[in-house]
């Protein structure tokens, strides 16, 4: 546990030292949800809505998406699959660390790093909206919504994971991945609220565990989720059975490795 | 007065054939990674599709937004797509690359050639393939959006390819300033991120604004004008005044950002030699 520890304390100085992209990423983000709360105000200014959504529950929609993005959704492979095609993979096959287990702290540092900034920003930001935010009425709602997200943090973690050790088996994985992270957040709802979308879209949407990342946490805290009990239950076992798949693909993934450059 | 215009075309003239021969230069490099190009191309297109599913979701639910229709708001989304590739075929990639220069010292090459610094740096990336699968994707869906258009008129053809030539000057006066800073930060990538954000912001109708969030996309980070003005006048909602702000935004943005760039390249500081 003590590495780990010395990991986490080590990607936490560096997440300090190189502060300005996170800065510039949040910042790129709060432009676009912006430009997407003029989009949603100028829709309900001309008297039309968009499904069972009032334009509070849309604003507090991307808020919490701005928030999400920062604390739940994970960029961590375009490291992963840089050191397998570059070979600096190579350092982790000699030394006592769980690779999973190592980009789980880096990632998890990352996040909680990345999360004080994103509070911050948000507090401001609904300090602003504070006439166009739902808050959730009652106190477990809120709970429920912090234990959801925590939840969709592992399960965005272990995707974003998946694609890094992809570069195991693909070559030229950059621009791959790149769209397949795309569609996953498509399909998690951070895009748009899934109930949006048409209706055979939406069973698929909603048999993949994708929603779990974005839209089922804000349905919490909107509570429009009547009993999210049965999604904590689902989600709860995807996580498990990624970890030992994840396990079991690094175990394979790395019988292929050929240590390239190195 | 004739001897200024004789000069000009000698410049042009002289320009024009650097270019020329950096794009095929670069053309013949781009050729030999097929596999690339390729991968470029269809990314590209994955990502209009996304735009244009957005926006197929989101009319599900709505009949207009900000007055424009599905059809119109697919030009908008299509003329991103235009102005993207066209920046490519012009100076967008040149700019990425400057933080290398300015990092290993080797802009040095740019400020002692016979061209202008922007021009030699721009021309040496222009790249025709780097953003083809978008503009050709962004060609189709204008084509597209306006034969639905209820109102096409051939008329507005020869205006809106004014107004997108206008819209790639603001994004190049964008650019030019935001990545003056460059000279002082050593690195591009940031900056650039922030360049691509505002494109990214473009394809929205510039009628969702008002108030403070108006004047910021129009004069600050002026994402509202790129599509939306050579859009509307294709789809015939274009007013005077909106074409006036555009062309001042792009006059007073080039002015501003060719003095405040020529004025950054004095603290270059010139690593390692």
């Amino acid at each position: 546990m003590r590495k780990y520890w010395t990991v986490f304390q080590v990607n936490w100085q560096n997440a300090l030292q190189y502060r300005g992209p996170t800065f510039i990423s949040i910042l790129g983000n709060l432009l676009h949800i912006s430009v997407l709360l003029y989009l949603w105000n100028a829709i309900y200014l001309s008297n039309q809505s968009l499904g069972s959504y009032t334009l509070s529950d849309l604003i507090t929609y991307y808020i919490l998406q701005l928030i999400i993005n920062s604390m739940v959704l994970s960029y961590i492979s375009w490291e992963i699959s840089d050191q397998i095609s570059e070979g600096s993979f190579s350092n982790f096959l000699v030394k006592p660390v769980n690779y999973l287990h190592y980009w789980f702290t880096i990632n998890l540092s990352g996040k909680l790093f990345e999360g004080l900034i994103i509070l911050v920003v948000g507090a401001i930001l609904s300090f602003l909206l504070i006439a166009h935010v739902s808050f959730p009425s009652s106190g477990l709602s809120l709970v429920y919504f912090i234990f959801s997200m925590i939840l969709g943090g592992l399960l965005a973690f272990e995707f974003d994971f998946a694609i890094g050790i992809l570069a195991f088996w693909i070559v030229k994985v950059n621009s791959f991945k790149y769209m397949l992270q795309y569609c996953i957040f498509f399909l998690a709802g951070a895009l748009l609220p899934l109930d949006l979308f048409p209706v055979s879209f939406q069973v698929v949407a909603n048999a993949l565990p994708f929603r779990f990342l974005v839209f089922f946490p804000i349905q919490i805290f909107l509570e429009k989720e009547a009993n999210p009990l049965p999604g904590f239950l689902i989600a709860m076992g995807w996580i498990v059975f990624l970890y030992f798949f994840l396990q079991f693909a690094l175990r394979r993934g790395i019988t292929r490795y050929e240590a390239v450059g190195k | 007065m004739k001897l200024l215009v004789n000069k000009l075309t000698k410049i042009f003239v002289r320009y024009f054939a650097l270019y020329r021969s950096f794009l095929s230069h670069n053309l013949k490099n781009e050729m030999i990674y097929r596999a690339n190009f390729a991968i470029n191309v269809g990314m590209d297109i994955f990502f209009m599709m996304m735009n244009v599913l957005f926006f197929s979701i989101l009319y599900g639910n709505v009949e207009t937004v900000g007055g424009w229709t599905f059809h119109q708001t697919l030009i908008l989304v299509g003329s991103v797509g235009i102005v993207r590739e066209l920046a490519y075929l012009t100076f967008r990639k040149g700019f990425l690359e400057l933080g290398n220069y300015v990092r290993t010292g080797n802009f040095d090459v740019m400020l002692t050639s016979p061209i202008a610094p922007a021009a030699h740096l721009a021309f040496r990336h222009v790249s025709l393939t780097d953003s083809l699968g978008e503009g050709l994707m962004g060609l189709l869906l204008v084509v597209y959006g306006f034969l639905h258009l209820s109102n096409a008129s051939w008329i507005g053809i020869p205006f809106y390819l004014l107004m997108l030539v206008n819209s790639l000057v603001i994004y190049y006066a964008l650019c030019l300033l935001i990545n003056s800073l460059v000279f002082w930060l050593v690195k591009s990538q940031e900056l650039n991120t922030v360049v691509y954000y505002f494109i990214n912001t473009a394809r929205y109708p510039r009628e969702i604004y008002h108030g403070l969030g108006k004047i910021f996309f129009t004069f600050i980070l002026p994402s509202s004008l790129i599509a939306t003005t050579p859009a509307a006048i294709l789809v015939g909602r274009a007013n005077p005044s909106l074409v006036l702000i555009s062309l001042s935004v792009a006059g007073g943005g080039l002015i501003l950002g060719l003095f405040v760039w020529n004025w950054s390249l004095n603290f270059y500081s010139s690593a390692s030699s």
